[in-house]
């Protein structure tokens, strides 16, 4: 992110309640990710330790270091979709996407190797009465059963 | 234009009023996060566009969520002098017909949920009228009938993105009345003899939390609103935001000035972006009238609202790390005492309520104590929100007096089971709560009474479990949430829901032993009475809850010895 | 006994059925420490507010026949405050919590010989494998190396990195970082001696902050390593009146010497 655009987006938080997470938030927004560069830009800007930014990039889920691929899969594990099967749709899209579920840190965020498919996981749209949900790119999937799984990557460029 | 006398608020009322029944034809599409899920933005759009294209003569707004999820996409019709009639389950494909019925006076009976002859919005009366004979009317509806709307008295109704509407139907008239007629102290008053207990789960008086933070010394403070709602399964506060924005704003103003405050701040987390949007445009419209701002009413009180947005921690809606979050730093919850109300957000006496309990207040101020100290139980006066979820046929939000049967709002409301299936437990109070077995259902939905059976009432998600789930596994659903959500701080929340996780997960591969259930509950124990938060102490609920209601379950995934 | 030099009120308070004279307003922590009453802590610091992590200090607070359990560093004496330190309950959730720190601590010798005293010599808990720690296996997460980086000596060179069972403590992006001091305050402070540094002729490595590298002044006159550089202006910034030039870059050692000889030096003829 170049210097100027990263001094809009500080000037839109001038007061100090919310003001670094909010900053935080435009970056990964806007970014996809917080790259190591833009993060020390903002240390020396605010005049906040660069340790602290590292430690709430890390606590918090919503912040990745790593950029995310074409395509953003959200799989809800809420607990009404939890009860309606969500851990066997995402086992189910690890599979047809080569994935190995394993988190890291705690945060469960894997690209496939050809950086089409991201797969992350959030804990409750409130799209409950549809349940098991999941978002691609924002976009939400209702009454999603592991039989439907490859149509719906279908739509986004996936080949069986 | 900004409202300064009665003849002002009164001259937007009459301003609302004719949105709300404009003298032609008014479209609502249901445009919550349910209603969008479904398909309720494209409907509008295309809505829209026919109406612009043909010029037609129809008003087209868009409304929050009436409640019944379950048949979103929800339009309704209100045909002048006729019962205003909510359709359900509405396609892309009904645009045409819906519009042009519209223009006839008439509604697609095929698409028909019930009709509103005339509705009570506590602050204010509408009358529609009559017609459509065989279309049930509202009160008929079983998923409405056992409900009382306070809280949900406009959503699905008004346009939440429209201040008149609000204002049409007598909103901020509390505040006007609060602020120029009322001495704040009077104000607590009224709140401690409404009974009004937080509805984010603790169930503080609020009017006693108000008063200790008037006292606690220091002339800076700050109030704000918990919006941060991370119980997986509850979505309350997000509907609350999305189609009634004002009546939170409008119960933050009367606090401030009954505190004496000058400064809220609405922390709501990162994941509802559609309510943080309709919070901004809520508080420019209440800018623009001078509802928010300096001078307020022209009695000389200034007050203003910030939005801090939180980042994906579930353990920031704990009062300590919510005021570290909005601060910048890590949601790592602080000792108390002290107290938030002596010391919180940046060091300053900070008052913390959550969404439903400020949306409470306009309406305490409006109707009085006594009018909402009558509605509900002793001790625990008022309604709560719910949300309904899981293996329930009727899934949506509810809203009942407190003291009514989980049996009540499980069946008479959600009609049973889905799909024909047995209930078997209902889970309340997020993962903070406990799984109370069907036996139980006649247990009255009060702060009291689900202590008592183990569980709590928590921001008031209802999550429903039918014969095929799996208890051992709701147990170790819950504490894997709890254990990633930790903070991390102290060591019996960070490590003792590590090894409790490791055990579950060894009792539901088969291979668990007696002793690891001793040992279970002996950390359950622990973590319980040693955790620095509220986090870790109620963590160990949902396997202490299992094991007590559902001990076959975890019986028969045990090694038996010989 | 305080530092403003007025005196505090001293009240009466019953620990364990015996009464005491205790300083009002005072840590209960600290009122114990004093009157040689025994009671673990192992995330108590006196230069920092008290912070809740180890939970091992917890006591029994009896107020009108109820016991709380209750955090003994959150406990401000005050007259007629009631403690019990050992009922059995209180035995029962620290020897688990005990349990808990032998698997998360498994190579420290100081968790170890603590949780002995305390009658808790295994743990039924899957033991942390330690592979390539930087803290040695003996990190319990205490946070007082944070803390006294961040609020007592100003580096605020190392933080929390991750949450929950995921925590660890390092350096930003795990790299050196300039902005530490190389003042050792946090291996000082750790309770279980899980930081690593070593020093050689011009540097200090803190090997546990991901090879954090401060480079040492140097005496100018006996030609030693002493303090390190960044630490050094950092304190020579904060003296008022200033010290003189001559001894600025002087180890103690021969600061000392340079003194005795200015002390037997002769005034100059004015």
């Amino acid at each position: 992110m170049d210097e100027k655009t990263l001094d809009g987006i500080i000037d839109k938080y001038p007061n100090s309640s919310g003001r670094i997470l909010g900053i935080l938030r435009e970056i990964q927004i806007q970014e996809r990710h917080i790259p190591m560069d833009t993060l020390k830009l903002v240390s020396g800007k605010l005049q906040v330790p660069l340790s602290e930014l590292f430690a709430l990039v890390t606590f918090y889920s919503f912040f990745s270091l790593k950029p995310v691929g074409e395509h953003l899969i959200t799989v809800c594990m809420g607990t009404p979709c939890h009860v309606k099967g969500a851990e066997k749709i995402l086992e189910t899209l690890e599979e047809h996407l080569g994935l190995s579920g394993d988190t890291q840190d705690g945060k469960y965020l894997q690209t496939t190797p050809d950086n089409k498919f991201t797969v992350e996981i959030a804990r409750c749209f409130g799209a409950c009465s549809m349940a098991p949900v999941l978002h691609v790119d924002g976009q939400l999937h209702g009454y999603v059963t592991p039989e439907r799984i490859p149509e719906i990557l279908e739509m986004y460029g996936w080949k069986r | 234009m900004k409202i300064q006398t009665p003849e002002d608020l009164d001259s937007v009322r009459k301003k609302g009023l004719k949105k709300l029944q404009p003298g032609r034809p008014r479209i609502g599409v249901g445009t919550s996060s349910c209603g969008i899920a479904v398909g309720g933005m494209a409907l509008y759009n295309r809505m829209h566009e026919i109406i612009q294209t043909k010029n037609l003569d129809i008003s087209l707004v868009k409304t929050g969520c009436i409640g019944f999820c379950k048949e979103e996409p929800i339009v309704s019709v209100s045909i002048p002098g006729k019962a205003q009639v909510l359709l359900r389950k509405v396609h892309l494909d009904d645009a045409e017909r819906i519009i042009s019925l519209a223009l006839q006076g008439d509604v697609p009976s095929d698409r028909a949920l019930c009709k509103i002859s005339n509705w009570d919005h506590i602050t204010g009366n509408l009358v529609y009228g009559n017609e459509f004979e065989i279309i049930p009317e509202y009160g008929e509806i079983p998923f409405f009938a056992y409900q009382k709307k306070v809280i949900l008295r406009d959503s699905g109704l008004i346009n939440p993105e429209d201040i008149d509407e609000y204002i049409g139907i007598g909103g901020y008239f509390a505040g006007y009345k609060a602020l120029t007629s009322m001495e704040p102290d009077a104000i607590i008053d009224e709140m401690k003899r409404s009974g009004l207990r937080g509805r984010g789960g603790a169930g503080f008086p609020a009017g006693l939390k108000w008063e200790i933070t008037k006292k606690a010394p220091g002339d800076e403070k700050f109030i704000v609103c918990n919006a941060d709602e991370g119980d997986p399964g509850a979505y309350m506060n997000r509907n609350e935001m999305e189609s009634d924005p004002h009546m939170l704003l409008e119960g933050m103003l009367i606090g401030a000035f009954a505190m004496g405050i000058h400064e809220g701040l609405i922390y709501i987390r990162a994941e509802y972006p559609l309510a943080i949007e309709r919070l901004i445009l809520a508080l420019d419209q209440a800018r623009t009238y001078g509802l928010l701002g300096q001078n307020i009413f022209n009695t000389g009180f200034d007050f203003d609202i910030r939005i801090a947005t939180g980042a994906g921690a579930f353990v920031c809606g704990e009062s300590t790390a919510l005021a570290a979050s909005i601060e910048g730093k890590t949601g790592r919850p602080r000792l108390r005492p002290p107290r938030l109300t002596e010391k919180g957000v940046f060091g300053r006496p900070t008052d913390l309520n959550n969404v439903e309990t400020w949306c409470n207040v306009p309406v305490i101020i409006a109707k009085g104590a006594s009018w909402y100290s009558s509605i509900g139980a002793k001790g625990n006066t008022g309604t709560k929100v719910f949300s309904l979820v899981g293996k329930v046929d009727n899934i949506g939000m509810v809203e009942v007096p407190l003291g009514t049967s989980l049996h009540s709002i499980i069946y008479d409301i959600g009609n049973g089971g889905a799909l024909g299936k047995e209930v078997k437990a209902v889970q309340t109070g997020g993962p903070s709560g406990g799984c109370i077995p069907v036996r139980l259902f006649d247990t009255p939905v009060d702060f009291e009474s689900l202590n008592q059976v183990g569980t709590m009432m928590g921001s008031g998600g209802l999550v429903v479990m039918d014969e095929d789930t799996n208890m051992v596994d709701i147990a170790r659903y819950f504490i894997n949430f709890a254990s990633g959500e930790s903070c991390g701080k102290c060591v019996p929340c960070r490590e003792g829901l590590k090894h409790m996780l490791l055990i579950l997960n060894r009792i539901i591969a088969g291979k668990g032993t007696h002793e690891d259930i001793d040992l279970i509950k002996e950390l359950s124990e622990t973590v319980q009475k040693t955790s620095l938060c509220g986090l870790g102490q109620t963590a160990p609920n949902p396997v202490l809850t299992t094991m007590q209601y559902f001990p076959e379950e975890y019986e028969r995934l045990i090694i038996q010895r010989e | 006994m305080s530092l403003s030099g007025y005196r505090k009120r001293m009240v009466t308070i019953t620990i364990n059925k015996n009464q005491y004279l205790a300083e009002e307003g005072e840590i209960f922590l600290l009122t114990a420490m004093r009157l040689n009453i025994d009671i673990p802590h192992l995330c108590y610091e006196k230069a920092l507010e008290p912070y809740g992590a180890c939970r091992l200090c917890m006591v029994d607070v009896v107020t009108c026949g109820k016991t709380t359990m209750t955090p003994a560093c959150t406990i401000k004496v005050h007259n007629g405050l009631e403690i019990l330190t050992d009922t059995p309950q209180i035995i029962r959730h620290r020897s688990l919590l005990f349990e808990l720190y032998l698997a998360e601590a498994p190579k420290s010798e100081v968790i170890r010989e603590m949780a002995a005293k305390y009658g808790v010599t295994k743990t039924r808990f899957l033991k942390k494998i330690v592979h390539d720690d930087p803290l040695m296996g003996k990190c319990i997460l205490c946070g007082l190396c944070i803390r006294v980086c961040n609020e007592i000596m100003g580096g605020k060179a190392i933080n929390y990195i991750n949450r929950g069972p995921y925590t660890t403590i390092n350096t930003p992006f795990y790299e050196h970082n300039p902005d530490c001091l190389g003042c050792t305050a946090c291996a000082n402070v750790c309770p279980t001696n899980a930081i690593v540094f070593e020093d050689s002729d011009s540097n200090r490595v803190m090997q546990s902050w991901s090879g954090t590298t401060v480079p040492l002044a140097t005496c100018s006159s006996c030609k030693t390593a002493f303090a390190p550089e960044k630490l050094m202006h950092k304190v020579m910034n904060k003296l008022d009146p200033a010290i003189i030039e001559e001894i600025k870059s002087l180890c103690p050692e021969c600061r000392r010497h340079y003194s005795t000889r200015k002390a037997t030096r002769k005034v100059p003829k004015s």
